[in-house]
């Protein structure tokens, strides 16, 4: 019976270990902006509906979903809505050198030490976090593919509809 | 009782292994191409036709794919 116990105790702590993001605040996250040491502050994006992509210049659905994300970006932002790019390649480099190549018109922030996905518990590349204006998590995404492009344009739209 | 402690560690030390995964941020290395299991897809499809031909089997090569477990 103790044996049992313990097999399911160690069983659960795989689960509890994991708190959910849904409906929290965007934990703090150390990324920088580009040429700065100020943190990115998400806080000044509230009132906002904001998108927190996480990518890296390995990760070829990451890159493929760059045009589509900064179209959307562009279609929206009169509506308030914004995306926070996070690179978490481990040479900052190499990102620089991508986007000088294929340029986004959001906010592209860099976390090399890796502290950021861990905070946003990332389960996969790229992972999208939408972001109501009140400031919370509503949903995650995960990968990204083109067929996902309706979905994602939908889940924005219902959140630039909430006031 | 000793036996009890000692299957219970086997188990604990176990699921210790869970933890033994490289986490989706940090597989840049492993996204290399001179990562991939065959380096050159081409080629070893070629190879696996042939021996396909020959033994009438099929062969156990891996696909291609740089192992960076994006979706």
């Amino acid at each position: 019976m103790k044996k049992l116990l313990l097999i399911i105790l160690l069983f659960l702590t795989n689960f509890l270990v994991k708190a959910d993001l849904i409906d929290q605040a965007v934990p703090f996250c150390p990324a920088k902006m580009n040429g700065t040491t100020q943190n990115i502050d998400f806080n000044s994006y509230k009132g906002k509906v904001v998108l927190i992509d996480f990518w890296a210049t390995w990760c070829p659905p990451c890159k493929q979903s760059m045009p589509f994300l900064n179209a959307l970006r562009n279609e929206l932002l009169t509506q308030g809505f914004e995306i926070i790019a996070i690179n978490v390649d481990e040479d900052k480099q190499q990102a620089l050198r991508f986007l000088q190549s294929y340029p986004v018109d959001y906010q592209v922030v860099y976390d090399e030490t890796g502290e950021c996905p861990q905070r946003f518990e990332v389960e996969a590349m790229p992972s999208s976090y939408f972001v109501d204006r009140k400031g919370q998590i509503r949903s995650i995404h995960l990968g990204y593919r083109s067929s996902d492009q309706q979905y994602i344009r939908e889940k924005i739209t219902k959140l630039l509809s909430e006031k | 009782m000793n036996i009890l402690y000692f299957r219970s560690f086997i188990v604990f030390l176990f699921f210790s292994l869970q933890g033994c995964s490289v986490a989706p941020w940090e597989r840049g290395n492993l996204a290399k191409k001179n990562m991939a299991i065959t380096v050159n897809s081409g080629l070893s499809a070629l190879r696996d036709h042939a021996f396909t031909s020959k033994e009438a089997s099929q062969g156990g090569y891996g696909g291609a794919g740089g192992g960076c477990g994006c979706n």
